[in-house]
């Protein structure tokens, strides 16, 4: 696993205790971290919900999976799935190399409010570090 | 504990997890599908040291072993290997074993992960077992698995005298002592190892004996030699999914304490062709019992790489229960097409094609399914199609000549 000093934790974001980003203004995107996908391991199938589908903040929207494990994905917030990342479902991989960019999931259409339940990356960093104790 | 290795996984980021009391690799930076699809398509390297080998000597070792060992052990020659169960008196699995005899009086037997202790102790239990030595030799010996269609070119490159080393090599069979001092075969720097045309994965392959303080410098060899074959090191987790699609069992979670028989694995058993055991065996009595009424292993293949939970899901024929998951993985180098399974080794897989993986695994079901009989995996999330099949990934190398 990657130290924590190796991860990528962009500033442009926020960071959901599920280990989830969100774009900071709209378009809102949402992934996962660079510690989530190292810490998953290779993916093999994303399940991905329909456009359309609402959004319930600490709800399960779709799933992860690596060879072995499937793992929930957990909204951070309330809104509506306004569009999905196809690519993601013919290559699971590009959640792997680079999940802040090709590897999004969801583009979310909700308030901008909603991200003020979030963490910014100082705050998440400080989850990380204490989890890692 | 750790292995002989243990630094070595570290410095090349390796994820570290618990396997049976050993801090042990479950994947490099590479990735989990990555390890697998290496194997499959040059070679992968794995640390194999946390499994564990017993030396158990004297007179009348054959036919004690031939008792508590499932498999026909008593025409066993030396050079040859035998896949076989450990079970105690109730028919129950309490190990299983690669059965290697060194001489009339003098057997290695190679056991899993934290199991000498139990497996000594449990052998000294038997009828018959208490009369002979036992020595586990956990810490003067390491192991490497080097495994995929590659292994062989790589191997030849490592060892003294090769064309002696590999002639009549076949799957199962291998050439050394694990008295490593005695051993006839070398590596090119002298280093003595037990060499056998064994593995996990269902590849062509071997496993590779050797002394604990030369482990660090034959492992170094092999990636180096191995890197134009495409060889990376291979974790755990790729290990899990490449036997699973080799059809092959993870003592404890698809054999273990239950009764061994009506498995995917029958030729650990001694079968006559109408079904009827030829030997008397621990553990015998037992299964001859509950033969009609245990429950079946089976394997079975999915329609997609998805998976359930195995700890909670069921197994489900027509809407009704009939049983629970053993094992649950994907296998990514496999696919369908037109609705048969095709591998990345298939000889008629079509050009270009890249599989999207398959769930598959072992159930363990209440009533005897042949093999297509549709049944879902169903857990709180989803419920999944699959089918019971007879083999899960085609092209396996395993028993490929050595050329």
């Amino acid at each position: 696993m990657k130290e924590l000093s190796e991860l990528n934790l962009p500033s442009n974001v926020k960071y959901h205790e599920e280990h989830e980003w969100v774009s900071q203004s709209a378009p809102f995107r949402l992934g996962i971290s660079d510690f989530a996908q190292d810490a998953l391991g290779a993916l093999t199938f994303v399940e991905l919900p329909e456009v359309g589908a609402k959004l319930v903040r600490g709800e399960e929207f779709g799933t992860l999976e690596s060879t072995k494990s499937v793992s929930p994905l957990i909204s951070p917030v309330n809104g509506t799935v306004k569009a999905v990342n196809e690519a993601i479902a013919d290559n699971p991989d590009l959640v792997n190399s680079d999940p802040y960019g090709e590897g999004w999931i969801i583009e979310i259409e909700m308030a901008a409010s909603e991200l003020e339940a979030m963490l910014d990356v100082a705050a998440y960093k400080k989850l990380l570090e204490e989890s890692a104790h | 504990m750790r292995t002989i290795l243990y630094d070595v996984h570290c410095s090349l980021g390796g994820t570290m997890v618990d396997f049976g009391g050993y801090d042990m690799p479950l994947w490099y930076p590479s990735g989990a599908v990555k390890e697998h699809l290496a194997v499959l398509g040059g070679a992968g390297l794995f640390d194999t040291s946390h499994m564990a080998v017993l030396l158990v000597e004297g007179a009348g070792v054959r036919k004690f072993l031939n008792y508590a060992v499932t498999k026909e052990i008593s025409d066993l020659k030396v050079g040859r290997a035998g896949y076989g169960l450990i079970l105690d008196e109730r028919g129950f699995a309490v190990d299983d074993t690669i059965v290697y005899p060194l001489g009339e009086e003098r057997f290695g037997l190679v056991v899993n992960a934290g199991m000498s202790g139990k497996v000594i102790e449990h052998l000294k239990k038997v009828p018959g077992g208490s009369g002979f030595t036992y020595v586990d030799l956990a810490d003067k010996i390491a192991k490497l698995d080097l495994q995929g269609p590659k292994s062989y070119e790589i191997m030849r490159g490592l060892v003294a005298g090769p064309e002696k080393v590999f002639e009549k090599l076949p799957y199962f069979t291998f050439k050394g002592d694990f008295d490593l001092a005695k051993s006839a075969v070398k590596l090119t720097d002298g280093t003595p190892i037990l060499l056998s045309r064994t593995g996990y994965t269902g590849e062509l392959g071997f496993e590779i004996f050797l002394p604990l303080d030369k482990a660090r410098e034959l492992w170094l060899k092999i990636v180096d030699a191995g890197a134009r074959f495409g060889l990376i090191p291979c974790g755990l987790a790729a290990r899990d999914s490449l036997r699973a699609g080799a059809v092959l069992p993870l003592s404890h979670q698809d054999i273990g304490h239950w009764h061994f028989v009506n498995t995917p694995w029958p030729w650990a058993l001694p079968l006559s062709p109408e079904g009827k055991f030829t030997k008397d065996f621990h553990g015998r009595a037992e299964l001859e019992k509950v033969k009609d009424s245990a429950d079946h292993t089976l394997p079975f293949v999915g329609f997609d790489p998805r998976k359930v939970d195995e700890k909670e899901a069921k197994v489900m024929l027509a809407d009704q229960p009939v049983g629970t998951i053993l094992t649950v993985v994907a296998d990514m180098a496999i696919g369908r097409i037109d609705g048969k399974v095709v591998g990345l080794a298939s000889p008629d897989k079509p050009e270009g094609w890249t599989p999207k993986g398959l769930v598959c695994g072992f159930v363990k079901v209440s009533k005897n399914l042949a093999p297509g009989t549709p049944i879902a995996l169903k857990d709180s999330r989803r419920q999944l199609k699959a089918e019971i099949v007879s083999d899960i990934r085609p092209g396996r190398t395993a028993r490929r000549p050595l050329k």
